[in-house]
């Protein structure tokens, strides 16, 4: 035990003292200012190409595929899109900086130059750029002439809308419908590969071994699918169980794992995916689609004429429109908190870890108290994005499992359930209100450590 | 604000993926784990249940046996009770023959005695008789020896005759 928190002191010190020393080699050629802002917002956001782990020049490339505005499909490595270049600091060190160059492809004679904006609306993004027209180059003259006249603010190179910055000169972009497998979209496949291999390996081992209960790695996954299954999907749903548990299980599996890939630092993970809205997007919308498609008369019903005071309903559709409305805010609600929290989850860490470049600029002992104290926080925010990788999960599975039952409601079937039922129903709302409690505690956790 | 606005290709690699995932799952994964463990689960619920009913019934047994050992410990008291009065019985019984017969015995015995002593006293009637005759007789032919006592006796024999 002593030896343990020896080893840990240790290391403590290490991190206490190495940053002074290196700001002590780094010498005075770091002079560069830290955006925090753009660091957050690249660990956050996606990318053409996959860091080499622990580089942050070197991608591992990625297929792009666009479709250009005259309606040409093109399919090209994203290392067309960026050259490593040699660039000779100030301390006579060479550094390679990454990039982004022009991607030019031929298609019937004609050329179609794709690149990686910068300094445009769609930054980050892929564009296909046009030379100027003299119609364009008026539009670019004036706004460079506004920005100029405007005194207080120094750049060269303004954002102008529907233009691009490339090389010192202005083009005019277009944003082609953009489906390149970027590093979330990889990331995606890794996670349906990684999903798909350990329900497929237990369906094996139960096709194999019949009813033996299966140990260790697959016992767990067993665990996670009976903890969802008898205890989220058959209270709830109760006899349809069968029927959803397919599309709720796959939710569960597939949100959990990319919740923790995205934990991990380095390549097969490191997307953030669950923090990204696109996804949880197309998760919410697929709990929506399942609701509301197979939603029973009864449900349609309880919407357009439900059981209230009929002024509450007649002549000003007063409950209807909530009840619409509630249709849509179900799942935006189950879209934005996965996001939020997940989001808000890696922003913290990213933050914490910028806290030490940040405290830098005061010197080598506050880098190294800084360091300490973010690594020390990092870690417990780490530790706590396990947990609420796991219960956000567990969270959109257990509504859209209450939304599908909501809507599976049968007229005969409810007011049985009211007679005989309500002890699931109280108990479900119970798990639901405690669900809740433990997310707003996780949440006000969360804006504390902002 | 890019975190915000969903990206297109994103979306439709998502979508695919899901729905292709989900696709897969729904038809060899799921509903295989999903039947194998209800099927584990009935089997166990069986087992216990079958468990339960095998201790319900070896208790049953114990039960049964425990009743029949106490059955057949009344059934013994009760021969053993029977036996005692049966034995008292025969003994009271032939204690009361042997009574019965030993007073029979007595009154045939007293009856013999009475009879006897019947028979003596009448024997010993007739010889007292018969000596007393005998004697009389002696004594008769003692004095009648000379005839002037017979003559006497026959005068006072007369002389009574004629007084009667």
């Amino acid at each position: 035990m002593s030896k343990r928190i020896s080893i840990l002191a240790f290391l403590l010190t290490l991190l206490a003292v190495l940053p002074g020393k290196c700001l002590a080699s780094g010498g005075e050629g770091e002079k560069k200012d830290i955006d925090v802002k753009e660091i957050i917002f690249e660990h956050l956001g996606d990318g053409y190409g996959w860091e080499v782990p622990f580089s942050h020049t070197y991608r591992m490339p990625l297929p792009c595929i666009v479709r250009s505005q005259d309606g040409h499909w093109f399919c090209f490595s994203s290392a067309g899109l960026t050259e490593v270049k040699e660039e000779e600091g100030e301390d006579g060190k060479v550094h390679h900086v990454s990039e982004p160059v022009v991607k030019v492809c031929e298609r019937d004679g004609k050329q179609y130059s794709f690149v990686i904006a910068h300094v445009s609306s769609h930054k980050d993004k892929i564009v296909e750029i046009f030379p100027l027209s003299e119609e364009d180059r008026g539009i670019v003259d004036e706004a460079l002439a506004r920005e100029r006249a405007d005194k207080a603010s120094d750049n060269a190179f303004p954002v102008i809308d529907g233009y691009v910055l490339v090389d010192g000169q202005y083009y005019r972009e277009y944003r082609p419908l953009d489906l390149s497998v970027t590093k979330n979209v990889a990331a995606i496949f890794i996670a349906v590969v990684i999903v798909f291999l350990m329900v497929m390996s237990l369906a094996r081992f139960y096709r194999k071994n019949g009813l033996r209960a299966p140990r260790k790695g697959m016992g767990f996954i067993e665990l996670c699918v009976s903890f969802i299954y008898y205890d989220n999907i058959k209270p709830a749903l109760g006899d349809n169980a069968r029927k959803f548990a397919p599309y709720l299980l796959t939710v569960f599996f597939f949100i959990l794992v990319m919740n923790l890939t995205g934990l991990v630092v380095i390549f097969p993970g490191g997307a953030n995916l669950t923090g990204n809205i696109a996804v949880t997007l197309v998760l919410a919308l697929c709990t929506f689609i399942i609701t509301n498609v197979l939603g029973t008369k009864h449900y349609w019903k309880e919407i357009f004429w439900p059981d209230v005071p009929l002024l509450l309903k007649f002549p000003l559709p007063i409950m209807q429109m909530i009840e619409v409305f509630g249709i849509f805010t179900k799942p935006a609600a189950l879209c934005v908190r996965l996001f939020a929290n997940m989001m808000g989850g890696h922003m913290i860490v990213i933050t914490l870890t910028l806290l030490i470049f940040i405290f830098a600029a005061f010197g080598a002992a506050m880098a190294g108290a800084a360091t300490v104290v973010s690594v020390l926080f990092s870690l417990f925010m780490l530790a706590l994005d396990v947990l609420v990788s796991f219960i956000q999960a567990y969270v959109f599975t257990l509504l859209s499992a209450l939304f599908i039952a909501m809507a599976q409601a049968r007229e005969e079937h409810g007011h049985k359930g009211e007679g005989h039922d309500p002890d699931v129903e109280k108990k479900e709302a119970a798990e639901l209100k405690s669900e809740e409690a433990a997310l707003h505690k996780l949440a006000a956790e969360i804006d504390m450590n902002k | 604000m890019e975190l915000f606005t969903p990206e297109i290709g994103l979306v439709f690699w998502m979508f695919v993926a899901f729905i292709l995932l989900f696709l897969v799952l729904a038809k060899w994964g799921w509903p295989m784990i999903i039947k194998m463990m209800d099927k584990r689960a009935s089997t166990i619920d069986r087992g216990v249940e079958d468990a339960r009913q095998a201790r319900e019934q070896l208790d049953n047994a114990r039960e049964e046996a425990r009743k029949y050992v106490v059955e057949a410990q009344a059934k013994q008291s009760e021969m053993l009770r029977e036996a005692a009065k049966m034995k008292s019985d025969i003994i009271e019984e032939a204690r009361r023959e042997a009574a019965e017969a030993a007073r029979r015995e007595m009154e045939s015995a007293r009856l013999a005695i009475d009879q006897a002593r019947k028979e003596a006293e009448l024997q010993f009637r007739n010889e007292v008789g018969k000596v007393s005759i005998d004697i009389a007789e002696k004594m008769v032919r003692t004095r009648m020896q000379n005839d002037k006592a017979q003559t006497e006796l026959v005068n006072r024999l007369l002389d009574e005759i004629e007084k009667n």
